[in-house]
């Protein structure tokens, strides 16, 4: 077990720079998921930490130790690879036996070994397949042997690449739910690498967003999900996206095409997008509620997923997405939607820099500039009526 | 009739097909004919050597003759000891290229460097200079150094015939190897050294056998080195074959034939047991980068 701490961590692969500075401070036993797309350098920055990485520069500290110089099999961190990384010519059980055997991790005796082995593969549920071949393990076995050969041994970090990605939705469900549980994650200091955001939300004592090689945003699974730095971020969580609608400012009211208009912070600019999460948005029977902004339409297109029903409305020309439990809406219907002031984003619009470029303070495009509130004229806010 | 699947290697029929399985049957015999009247030749005695009949009595007596201290006293040199000597200089040869070679391919495969496709295409280059180009210098060296007519002079120059085909065939296959399982086990705890011994050793394998193979037989074959650079004392096979075309005496055609197929056998057999990896190690070489 230790911390881990990355200042100014750097990589590039030729001309093609992969992480432009990173940095991370992890607790001890923190569990820390690395989020992002595909390319944004999340597996860069797990071999960087764990040595592999010949273009890699920048501090990195584990358990205080300064790991400059230091050989990959001196780190003290083990890491499960997204590709498995299995050794072929070996069984199930000589590939968890490898890192117990190495003799760096300790001296475990061969009964010593088995039973460590035994604990490991039961947990993971693939102790009946210990003799077999990689070659014979579905993908989903090979991702949880991979994932033994990390949790089968001590280590001050754990890397873990993707160790779910491989496994069917219900198994994927199943493991997330146990990843947590284990006794081996929850005392060791683990950096975790996804692109599925419910597992960073599940998993994480703290996200780190990541797109093109920067930390966009470092928190609380909460703060990313109910503060988004901008629109990146707000879209990587969450399925179906935000909804990011245009809109334009004057005189501290946005109003987003005919369909709606709403208090903005003030000193924000000409152009910001509203954004609101569809499982924010609530169908409302009755009058609509004056304490929360209302959006009326019509709905467009309604997809039933078993418990919810994924709505499209159109609210006076605006595409707007709802997710609702309420199976009574139909296509065709007219519908009320409502959310809570604090849950409607405000986000400075794509052109925000040019148009304040003398201002040093001004938000980047995109960049998240607080929670819309009440428009002072009520009347203003109630959408197409 | 029924649609029927074509099973594989199967093919519809059509003029065009026996044609092209016409065409393919002349080519076969005019490439085999040589062959074939090799062995016809190797069967014959000395009176019906140099005949162009088929109809002959044939005799394994060239075989013999060959193989025995008659064959000796015809090109003064024992051919028995020659096979010998030329499986002490091809094995040997191909030890020494495996030792040096598979550390270099591994290097080569893992480690892109400014200059390292040079560095590789010079290797090559030794497969492709002509042997002729470097082989009076080459006499003058051996001869001035004590090499001439030694085996350790002849497995030091069949590298240039063993090493670029062992090293080439295998960086392709270290290349194939996913770097991450070298990188797991520098994970596991292995040093880098262990790593390769541990990892990617046993998973290149079919890959060493194919190319120390296939290096022994292009050792085997080599004519022009052991002509320049033996005497009688430690000649390979190749050049013990065309003694028996006699220097200004009798030409033995029909002994000729006979020891040039015992000298085939060796390779045949080495070709045939490991056809399946040969064909793999051969296309790797040559498709591959």
């Amino acid at each position: 077990m230790g911390s881990l701490s990355v200042t100014g961590l750097t990589a590039r692969y030729g001309k093609t720079v992969a992480l432009h500075g990173i940095d991370l401070d992890l607790a001890d036993g923190e569990f820390f998921v690395i989020l992002g797309p595909s390319g944004a350098g999340k597996t860069t920055t797990l071999k960087s930490v764990a040595g592999l990485v010949d273009g890699a520069r920048g501090e990195i500290r584990i358990a205080g130790r300064d790991m400059t110089g230091v050989e990959p099999y001196d780190r003290g961190v083990a890491m499960a690879f997204e590709s498995y990384a299995l050794y072929p010519q070996k069984t199930v059980e000589e590939n968890l036996a490898s890192p117990l055997r190495s003799g760096r991790h300790g001296t475990w005796t061969p009964a010593q070994q088995a039973e460590r082995i035994k604990e490991v593969t039961t947990t993971l549920g693939i102790d009946h397949l210990l003799a077999r071949y990689p070659r014979e393990l579905s993908n989903g076995q090979r991702q949880r042997t991979a994932l033994g050969r990390v949790l089968v041994r001590p280590a001050e970090v754990y890397l873990l690449d993707e160790p779910l990605s491989h496994l069917d939705a219900k198994l994927r469900a199943a493991m997330r739910a146990e990843l947590k549980q284990l006794g081996e994650l929850s005392g060791t200091t683990t950096l975790y690498v996804t692109h599925d955001y419910q597992e960073a939300l599940a998993l994480g004592d703290r996200i780190g967003v990541l797109r093109e090689g920067r930390l966009v945003q470092v928190g609380t699974p909460a703060q990313v999900w109910t503060e988004p730095v901008d629109t990146f971020v707000a879209r990587a969580l969450g399925q179906p996206e935000m909804n990011l609608l245009d809109a334009a400012v004057e005189g501290g009211l946005a109003r987003v095409g005919q369909a709606f208009a709403v208090g903005v912070p003030v000193r924000t600019h000409d152009s910001v997008r509203v954004g609101i999460r569809p499982r924010d948005l609530e169908v409302v029977d009755g009058p609509p509620p004056t304490d929360r902004l209302v959006l009326q339409g019509r709905v467009v297109l309604a997809e039933r997923l078993g418990r919810s029903v994924e709505l499209s409305v159109d609210v006076a020309g605006v595409s707007v997405i709802a997710v609702t439990s309420d199976h009574r809406v139909h296509e065709g219907d007219a519908v009320t939607l409502a959310v809570d002031w604090s849950r409607v984003h405000v986000f400075a619009g794509p052109d925000a820099a040019d148009a304040d470029a003398a201002d040093p303070d001004a938000a980047a495009p995109g960049a998240r500039l607080g929670a819309a509130r009440r428009p002072a004229n009520a009347a203003l806010a109630g959408g197409a009526r | 009739m029924a649609a029927r699947e074509l099973g594989p290697g199967q093919r519809k029929f059509s003029p065009a097909s026996v044609g092209a399985d016409a065409a393919l049957l002349v080519w076969f015999v005019f490439s085999l004919f040589p062959l074939v009247w090799m062995v016809l030749l190797a069967l014959k005695t000395d009176a019906e050597q140099i005949s162009t009949y088929f109809a002959f009595t044939p005799t394994l007596e060239n075989f013999v003759t060959v193989l025995s201290a008659e064959g000796t006293r015809l090109t003064s040199v024992d051919f028995t000891q020659a096979i010998l000597t030329s499986v002490i200089q091809c094995v040997g040869a191909v030890l020494v290229s495996l030792v040096i070679g598979i550390p270099a391919a591994y290097a080569a495969g893992r480690w892109q460097y400014k200059g390292s496709n040079d560095v590789m295409f010079t290797i090559l280059s030794f497969r492709f200079a002509p042997e002729l180009m470097v082989i009076v210098p080459l006499f003058v060296i051996y001869n001035q150094l004590g090499l001439f007519d030694t085996n350790v002079g002849m497995i030091w120059v069949l590298q240039l015939v063993t090493m670029p085909l062992i090293v080439w065939i295998l960086r392709s296959y270290f290349q194939d190897m996913p770097a991450e399982l070298e990188q797991a086990a520098l994970l596991d705890g292995y040093t880098r050294r262990r790593a390769f011994v541990m990892v990617a050793l046993p998973l290149v394998r079919p890959g060493i056998a194919a190319a120390a193979l296939l290096a022994f037989i292009f050792a085997w074959n080599n004519y022009v080195f052991p002509l320049i650079l033996t005497g009688s004392q430690h000649t390979p096979v190749t050049v013990a074959v065309t003694r028996f075309l006699g220097g200004g005496g009798q030409a033995y055609y029909n002994l000729t034939a006979a020891a040039a197929l015992i000298a085939a056998l060796p390779p045949l057999l080495v070709a045939l047991s490991i056809q399946r990896y040969l064909v793999r190690g051969l296309s790797f070489g040559a498709v591959k980068s």
